[in-house]
């Protein structure tokens, strides 16, 4: 093992894998505690209809991305902030019509391009320094904004309208949780994939959720969770040849169930029914 | 302490809703510093509609609302950050991972500004509206494993954390059992005459604050009557409202027959 890690592809896949996983994790804090699971879903899908038709058209693909994963966060908390459709209906609909977009675009690619399929599935272990860099600028400006905005973010998660009649500007930093679940997105696009991303983003949040009461702490959980899931599951998938990014999610899902069960949560209210 | 008349939130002929579905229609209505006021009505009369927009939550579609005598409409005037607000149960997830603290704590994050983390003055502040709520001893726990009551105790904390003039109470008895009733309107009734916070308190239980407000607002849609309990509590005015579902008894009980608990 410690051979592999000499190599620099290993060392630049163990470094976006850490990125990625503790940014999924962290943006998945607020995620799971403001339900928005389904738009983590919606978004990576849209991104990746942005990353085909970059390869369509010789465009950045990562720049489309983000254009299309953005659109389709704001479109849906428009839709939500208008009251005309319920946010899983709208993106239900965008998910799947952006899904077909990209189907679309690859079909319109005159050659098979692997290239494509590797931001489906994800392919950590084939990142390059360039990408390396734009991993690190993004995750860089995310975890950013989420101190600067933490306080704010944490509470329009409780309670948007508390929040909205305590003086907060809940409704922009509601727009702006959305975009920073988009980026989060774009960036692990390539790391995991458009499918398993979402899975990065909900498991580190909802295992750390099972073992504490605390905000702070149950962030603290998730990225460690998130972290060390993403880098051993690199690690596994290089030692046993197998691809990546179901490594790290079906070892963190592994994690998930033990801690349902180990859960003190579970335990407390066992005891406390004892009481009464 | 200010002028006990003076006046802070001002209705004036203030229409809320849609045009076509008016909530609440052509409301004059002041209500002075240091004032307890009962905001009473049947279901869907538009009480909620009256807490949404002192919050700054709407804006009147017709008409005027001054708050603290503010000469703006607008919205999230920062005078609004002086105003508690206790939601009714149900709107919150109560099973939220957070501390007792963290939650009081949110209370300080609208006076706090962007950019500004929580510090030494606003635990203080926290640590002292627990106190004054009676939860102290609980400020590690959990709020998910507090009983109804206890919890309602920590949101009123919340409330206190920001500092306010004034207490929106929307439906605070509602699911509690009736001891925890009593004492949590003798919490707000404490708070009232401790901290000479003006309070609104929307209920549908006109019996249990009847003796403890100085005045009732009767809502239904428009506003129907505002002054004394002596002076609202009467069988021909409370019947313009609740019609043949009310019932007063020879105790002077006012019973209002067709309430059902929609929580």
């Amino acid at each position: 093992m410690l051979d592999l890690l000499a190599y620099d592809f290993m060392q630049r896949s163990l470094l976006a894998a850490a990125m990625v996983g503790g940014l999924c994790s962290i943006i998945g804090v607020f995620v799971v505690l403001r339900g928005l699971a389904f738009v983590g879903a919606g978004s990576s899908h849209a991104a990746f209809a942005g990353v085909a038709l970059g390869y369509l058209l010789g465009w950045p693909p990562l720049l489309l991305a983000i254009v299309f994963g953005l659109a389709t966060v704001w479109i849906t908390g428009w839709m939500e902030e208008q009251g005309r459709m319920k946010l899983d209906v709208s993106i239900g609909i965008l998910y799947t019509a952006t899904m077909a977009l990209g189907i679309l675009f690859i079909g319109l690619m005159k050659s098979y391009n692997a290239e494509v399929y590797g931001y489906l599935f994800g392919s950590v272990l084939s990142v390059t320094p360039d990408e390396l860099h734009t991993i690190g600028a993004l995750s860089i400006l995310v975890l950013g904004l989420i101190v600067v905005f933490s306080k704010e973010l944490y509470f329009i998660a409780f309670d948007q309208e508390m929040a909205e009649a305590s003086g907060v500007p809940a409704r922009q930093v509601y727009f702006l949780l959305l975009t920073l679940v988009a980026l989060t997105v774009v960036v692990s696009l390539k790391t995991v994939g458009a499918i398993l991303v979402f899975a990065m983003i909900l498991i580190p949040a909802s295992t750390a959720y099972q073992l504490t009461h605390s905000l702070r702490t149950l962030t603290l959980y998730s990225a460690m969770i998130g972290i060390s899931t993403s880098v051993a599951g690199v690690l596994i998938s290089a030692l046993w040849d197998i691809p990546s990014g179901p490594a790290i999610v079906l070892l963190s899902t592994g994690i998930f169930f033990i801690s349902i069960f180990v859960s003190p949560k579970r335990v407390k209210t066992a005891s406390t029914a004892h009481v009464h | 302490m200010a002028d006990p008349q003076e006046p802070i939130i001002r209705f004036d002929h203030a229409s809320f809703g849609f045009p076509g579905l008016i909530a609440l229609d052509d409301i004059s209505l002041t209500i002075h510093d240091g004032e307890f006021v009962g905001v009473i009505g049947p279901n869907g009369s538009g009480k909620t509609t009256l807490c949404r927009a002192v919050l700054g939550l709407l804006a009147p579609i017709e008409g005027h609302l001054h708050i603290f005598d503010c000469a703006c409409d607008e919205l999230r005037c920062h005078h609004r950050a002086m105003i508690g607000y206790l939601p009714q149960k149900g709107v919150v997830d109560r099973n939220f991972p957070v501390t007792v603290l963290e939650t009081v704590l949110m209370g300080r994050y609208g006076a706090l500004g962007l950019f500004k983390r929580p510090g030494r003055k606003d635990h203080d502040i926290a640590l002292e509206a627990l106190d004054q709520v009676g939860m102290a001893a609980h400020k590690d726990g959990a709020l998910g494993q507090l009983s109804g009551g206890q919890q309602q105790r920590v949101f009123i904390a919340r409330a206190l954390a920001q500092q306010p003039k004034v207490l929106i109470l929307d439906e605070p008895t509602t699911g509690l059992d009736i001891t925890t009733q009593h004492n949590v309107i003798e919490l707000v009734q404490h708070l009232h005459a401790e901290l000479k916070i003006t309070i609104l308190l929307i209920t549908h239980d006109i019996n249990m604050i009847r003796s403890k407000v100085d005045r009732f607002v009767l809502l239904k849609t428009r506003l129907f009557a505002a002054g004394p309990p002596s002076e609202v509590l009467k069988p021909d005015i409370l019947q313009q409202v609740y019609g043949k579902d009310l019932v007063i008894t020879e105790k002077d009980l006012v019973i209002v027959e067709d309430y059902h608990h929609h929580h």
